[in-house]
């Protein structure tokens, strides 16, 4: 189903200094040697795994280890430096909910735009419209621009849009839940349904227990290298001992 | 290959293309009163503007034919020209926080903004057309060859979209310089000045500006009534196509590292 073969991501930490024309003019009358080199930063070196159809894998790693990268590479947003990833069936990624939203349209328009940047289909949204506003609960205020929407409001129609899916893989970076209680409910037991569905998912989180509890393989990632990779619970209590101790 | 290959593309995202366009279009309209309308009345007030200034102050004229009509004409097509030029530049930086989590072609930003502005460009050939009658330079046959020349203008244009929002992204003073260039480049075209008033050895140079022989095109046809020199024909397919190309060349070499400058 996915195949991440020999991926390597390389970073200039040192971008930044480029920036601007001066510098650029300052550079060029700077000898070769002179040049400060740019910081080079690996955020992932020869990672190597398979994910099968259907598999739940985990993700565990310290902040800066490479998950998040290696999530946009598998999405395609990124390109690897060097290697390949192979990926067979459709990516739905839910990295960010509400991503492409327009606060002067009003929710059914954003509905139409969200779900056409998240890559649904015309005939796809007009059939789950239904489903969407039923979910969300935001029937009264379909006609209402967004920017009149409450923060809670938003988040509730992203997270309305965004899970109505039904994807080959799933990428999901932390189990969201937005809104009151009720909503946060509601939307935590869509996201674990989503996720128990028998669909491919890679899964990112901080909670060692959500990971154990919903994941069968877990990949360790440590400073860009894969450390281990092998059985969910065996991996996490490792994991977990090398984390406290 | 490469032709097979966008077509495909563009069917698969040709519903967020026409979202993205529909949403451009309902936004820039939605909290005025007088909506669409200005569409029509923006190019009017702005011909009537530069009419004054240029007729009257100026002295400027374009003998045989209205100066209301030929100012207009250029006006409509090089408003065009900077309108979706200007936003196409700054369309990929603006959605970064999109390209930086979802995969989205990104050739789809400036395109979708060089449609936008052309919805609003047919728009502004109600009041041309209203122009035409009232100061009686009337239509003829020969317009039915307007269509190439907006095409040319269209493909032009995209072309120096994809051109300057891939610069953009890696020197973002682009957006500085580029106004800059914009202003010049709009004394420099044949827009509110007939090509004749400026020295015979002078306008060969004016006419390496591709955007003066589009423009031109129109003219023939609209004020001068007749069919433009194959010479025209020619310049404004050639420059049209090779500005076109150049822009698909550029962005598709430079798309994959716009992620590292986010």
């Amino acid at each position: 189903m996915i195949k991440v073969n020999n991926v390597s991501m390389k970073f200039n930490l040192g971008i930044e200094k480029n920036f601007s024309l001066k510098l650029f003019f300052i550079n060029m009358f700077k000898s070769k040697k002179n040049k400060p080199k740019k910081e080079e930063f690996w955020a992932l070196k020869d990672v190597n795994f398979e994910v099968k159809k259907g598999e739940v894998i985990g993700f565990i790693g310290s902040n800066g280890a490479g998950k998040s990268t290696m999530l946009k590479v598998i999405a395609g947003v990124m390109k690897p430096t060097t290697g390949s990833v192979e990926v067979y069936g459709n990516i739905c990624p839910m990295i960010e909910l509400g991503a492409g939203f327009d606060m002067e349209l009003t929710a059914r328009e954003n509905i139409f735009l969200n779900g056409a940047v998240l890559g649904y289909s015309k005939q796809f949204i007009e059939e789950k419209f239904e489903e969407i506003v039923e979910f969300s609960e935001l029937r009264e205020f379909l006609d209402v621009p967004v920017r009149n929407f409450s923060s809670g409001m938003t988040a509730r129609l992203a997270f309305s849009i965004a899970t109505v899916v039904d994807p080959e893989i799933l990428i999901v970076d932390e189990i969201l839940s937005v809104g009151d209680i009720a909503f946060q409910q509601k939307s935590e037991a869509k996201m674990k349904s989503l996720i128990g569905g028998g669909t491919t998912v890679l899964f990112v989180s901080h909670s060692i227990d959500q990971i154990k509890s919903i994941c069968n393989k877990v990949v360790w990632l440590e400073h860009g290298k894969v450390k281990k990779i092998g059985e969910a619970k065996e991996i996490c209590d490792e994991y977990y001992n090398t984390q406290v101790s | 290959m490469f032709l097979k290959n966008v077509t495909t593309n563009l069917k698969k995202y040709s519903f967020l293309l026409r979202q993205l366009v529909s949403r451009d279009f309902k936004v820039k309209y939605k909290r005025s009163i007088l909506g669409v309308v200005w569409s029509l009345l923006y190019p009017l007030l702005t011909m009537a503007v530069m009419a004054i200034v240029f007729s009257n102050v100026f002295k400027f004229s374009t003998p045989g034919v209205s100066y209301l009509a030929y100012l207009l004409s250029g006006l409509i097509m090089f408003n065009y020209y900077s309108e979706a030029s200007n936003l196409s530049m700054s369309s990929v930086v603006a959605n970064f926080p999109l390209i930086n989590k979802i995969y989205i072609p990104k050739y789809i930003f400036p395109l979708s903004k060089c449609l936008f502005v052309g919805i609003n460009f047919l728009l502004t050939l109600i009041p041309f057309y209203i122009v035409l009658f009232a100061t009686g330079t009337g239509v003829n046959i020969y317009h039915i060859f307007l269509p190439y020349a907006f095409l040319c203008l269209f493909m032009f244009t995209l072309g120096m979209g994809f051109i300057l929002s891939a610069v953009s992204v890696f020197l973002r003073d682009m957006f500085y310089i580029y106004g800059i260039v914009l202003t010049l480049w709009t004394y420099l075209t044949p827009v509110m000045y007939d090509i004749n008033v400026i020295s015979k050895s002078l306008q060969p140079f004016l006419k390496l500006n591709p955007m003066y022989h589009y423009i031109n095109f129109v003219r023939e046809i609209t004020l001068y009534g007749r069919i433009p020199q194959p010479f025209t024909w020619a310049t404004c397919i050639v420059s049209s196509v090779v500005v076109l190309i150049i822009g698909v060349v550029v962005f598709r070499k430079t798309q994959n590292k716009f992620i590292y400058y986010v």
